[in-house]
């Protein structure tokens, strides 16, 4: 047993010196994660709005402009030019220089009176942003302004009328104000840090396969599973730095409120990124060429942003789509990191997702060992 | 000059295409990736799962309760009976939003002044914008329709008539069913394959440096851009092929309609899997070893993907952030595919787009070539 652990010393200070002599690549580990989170907090933007419009007003009366003032006083279309038909709207849309364009036909204020006024809002379908913010916002101003009109009729013929005989209250829990930032650092940093896990395990075995050196590990006394474990041990240390700095970043300086407790969130954290590294150790056993590891995480990296619950919700994807995502450990750690980091729940409604990722980092290793054997037998 | 450049070609052919398995796996990877992210992806999201805690249990709260639930939108999962039972099941995660309707609703509804809480998981993005909009909208919806009734039953506007002076049309042009796909392919293809050229290229370099046979290439005649160039040619082809591929796929399979010239299109992806492999090329000469290429590429392909307009809309950005968005072809190259693609753009309206692209690959070559020569000093 002490020769065991004697052993297993020794491989974790040279996987450490290794590690610490490429000065280069240690800035960059350290760095680029950071670089990251800077800038996708400040680049991600989900509401849109200021939409550049196109108007083509061929009434210009008082009630065209009353309708087109309450789209621009909603913030969500900034009208940018004025044109004379609706097949100039069309070429603005066309040539991107808009992506709303509304039309109102002549005589409008002649039309509402008789109370079939119509307006058309056109929307630049091959940008779902636009779209989705562009046609509820439009839809309801409209609604608003015809709404108020009634009633200003009914008041007219002596008739009080509340718009409104319900109310409803939104609220949006743990994120009161819809700050896009509460909703994309949790996932954000756990994301920066599995692409970091994956990549370094990948790189550091395959470059052994690849110069020969893994053979003279294998001559030692050693053990796959010691060497693997002895791979592990420093990178976990370097992850937890990143993984420290990036959420010291999220919540002093972009000020995203930590609502669990911080104790639990950094053990669940070193179970996830052990998970992480096993899966770059996977990769690295699967692969037998540096470039076909390149491709894997590449690939790796794509799945884990696309279909994990970062962006998209799962709930909508079909069983098989889901499954996939179920085999990468940023799934069930995004769960968990929104749920301590911004509902502020703790092991009773996680403890599903944990009992998984603990499955994983277990199961994983040993394959991943069990690959090594193979390989090299 | 030729005949050199054609043997390094050759060189790199025979390479290329002796690694089979690296090969099938280059070839298949971008297929398999857009076939799971195109049924993986979906941005509308519908039939949220949803607690309702109805306290009043009248004819109002119902025909409330039916107008959310009939849209689509929302799902009742389960109903509980005080609105902290509500929260404590979005904290558990079994419900994403909550319906608190308070005693007496109906009675408020005559008097009103009733008042109904939506609550909404703040910690998914999608979900909980998309619930937050429509759950608005359709309550919203509701309210007027009860003032629309009461407006009847005065007699105010003769029955069968539009009691809404104004109405409002909207038309989404080129995707006139919002249809998921028809938004995601064109982004999808060009995200692919700026993620596989810059791959492609990306060890070209370093490998023949750490393998030491670099050494061996410079002793010939050969210069530096010829040898650059002689590098890119085989896996030009590779990234054609994956182009046809993940097009064809997109249009025969998911049924995403072309409406441009093919022609123009293939023109220009000509162009831009050029400026993605020069970005390869650079990453490959300025990198010391693979680690280094892995962890920028790795950046690339993140920042490819978040920055440049293909999830997040760059209109809402802010411009430094635009700015680093500028240094990726993927950023040119989205607005061609959506605009060729989608809306059947003609080149006129895609000659700033098409220019910076040429710009790019000039800029990115020299500069590749340029740090090659300083490396070897």
């Amino acid at each position: 047993m002490r020769k065991r652990a004697g052993r297993l010393a020794a491989l974790i200070r040279k996987e450490t010196i290794q590690l610490l002599r490429d000065r280069r690549t240690l800035a960059f580990i350290l760095v680029l994660p950071m670089l990251e989170l800077f800038l996708f907090a400040y680049a991600i933007r989900l509401t849109v709005d200021h939409l550049p419009t196109t108007v083509a007003d061929m009434s210009r009366d008082a009630q065209s402009r009353a309708l087109i003032e309450a789209l621009v006083e909603s913030k969500y279309f900034d009208v940018r030019a004025y044109v004379d038909s609706q097949a100039d709207v069309v070429r603005a849309l066309d040539s991107n220089q808009a992506k709303v364009g509304i039309v109102i036909p002549p005589d409008f204020a002649a039309h509402v009176a008789r109370g079939d006024a119509q307006a058309l809002v056109l929307l630049d379908g091959s940008d779902s942003f636009s779209v989705s913010s562009g046609y509820s916002a439009a839809v309801s101003v409209a609604q608003a302004r015809a709404l108020e009109l009634a009633s200003e009729k009914a008041k007219r013929m002596g008739i009080e009328l509340h718009q409104t005989p319900i109310t409803t209250s939104t609220r949006v829990l743990y994120n009161p104000d819809m700050s896009d930032l509460i909703f994309i650092l949790p996932g954000l940093v756990a994301l920066l840090l599995q692409m970091l896990a994956v990549l370094t395990t990948a790189q550091s075995v395959v470059r052994e396969y690849e110069l020969g050196t893994i053979e003279q590990l294998m001559a030692t006394p050693a053990r796959p599973l010691e060497l693997i474990v002895g791979k592990l041990v420093p990178n976990l240390l370097f992850m937890l730095i990143v993984l420290a700095m990036t959420m010291l970043a999220g919540v002093f300086w972009f000020g995203v409120p930590f609502q669990g407790n911080p104790w639990l969130f950094a053990w669940l954290s070193l179970l996830f990124v052990w998970c992480g590294l096993g899966l770059g150790l996977l990769i690295s056993t699967v692969a037998r060429t540096q470039r076909e590891a390149q491709q894997l995480t590449a690939m790796l990296s794509m799945v884990s942003m696309l279909l994990t619950g970062f962006i998209y919700p799962r709930a909508p994807m079909p069983t098989v789509i889901r499954l996939i995502g179920d085999l990468i450990p940023l799934t069930y750690f995004v769960r968990i990191a929104r749920g301590i980091i911004t509902k502020g729940i703790g092991l009773t409604f996680l403890w599903t997702d944990v009992i998984a990722l603990l499955v994983y980092g277990i199961g994983i290793l040993l394959f991943a060992a069990t690959t090594a054997k193979k390989r090299l037998g | 000059m030729f005949q050199r450049t054609w043997a390094v070609m050759q060189k790199e052919f025979i390479q290329t295409f002796r690694d089979r398995r690296t090969l099938r796996i280059m070839l298949a990877l971008p297929l398999i990736q857009l076939l799971l992210f195109a049924y993986a992806i979906n941005i509308n999201v519908s039939h949220v799962p949803t607690i309702v805690s109805d306290q009043s249990m009248d004819t109002a709260s119902r025909a409330f309760l039916d107008a959310l639930t009939t849209s689509d939108y929302f799902d009742v999962v389960a109903t509980a009976p005080s609105q902290a039972q509500v929260i404590r099941a979005i904290d558990e995660g079994r419900a994403q939003v909550g319906v608190v309707i308070p005693p007496d609703f109906a009675s408020h509804v005559t008097r009103e002044d009733a008042q109904a809480l939506i609550l909404v998981d703040g910690s998914d993005l999608f979900t909980s914008q998309s619930a937050y909009n429509a759950a608005t909208a359709i309550a919203r919806g509701h309210a007027t329709q009860i003032v629309l009734r009461k407006l009847e039953r005065t007699g105010l506007a003769p029955e069968g008539q539009r009691y809404l002076p104004l109405d409002t049309r909207v038309r989404i042009l080129y995707n006139p069913d919002l249809k998921d796909l028809w938004f995601l392919i064109p982004g999808m293809i060009a995200t692919i394959l700026q993620i596989q050229t810059v791959t492609l290229t990306a060890v070209a370099v370093v490998r023949e440096r750490e393998v030491g046979t670099i050494e061996q290439l410079l002793v010939t005649p050969i210069r530096p851009g010829e040898l650059l160039i002689g590098k890119i040619a085989p896996n030009m082809i590779i990234a054609l092929v994956n182009m046809l591929t993940i097009l064809a796929l997109g249009v025969y399979w998911f049924r995403v309609p072309f409406q441009g010239s093919f022609g123009l299109f293939f023109a220009l992806a000509l162009l831009y899997v050029c400026a993605g492999l020069g970005l390869g090329l650079l990453v490959s000469t300025i990198s010391q070893n693979q680690r280094q290429v892995q962890q920028l590429n790795g950046m690339i392909m993140l920042l490819g993907l978040l920055l440049s307009g293909f999830i997040f809309p760059r209109a809402a950005m802010p411009a430094a952030i635009r700015w680093v968005g500028n240094l990726f072809p993927l950023t040119y190259f989205i607005p061609i595919a959506r605009g060729i693609i989608t809306k059947g753009t003609s080149y006129e309206y895609l000659r700033s787009q098409v220019l910076a692209l040429v710009v790019y690959v000039v800029l990115i070559m020299a500069l590749a070539v340029r740090a090659f020569r300083q490396r070897l000093d």
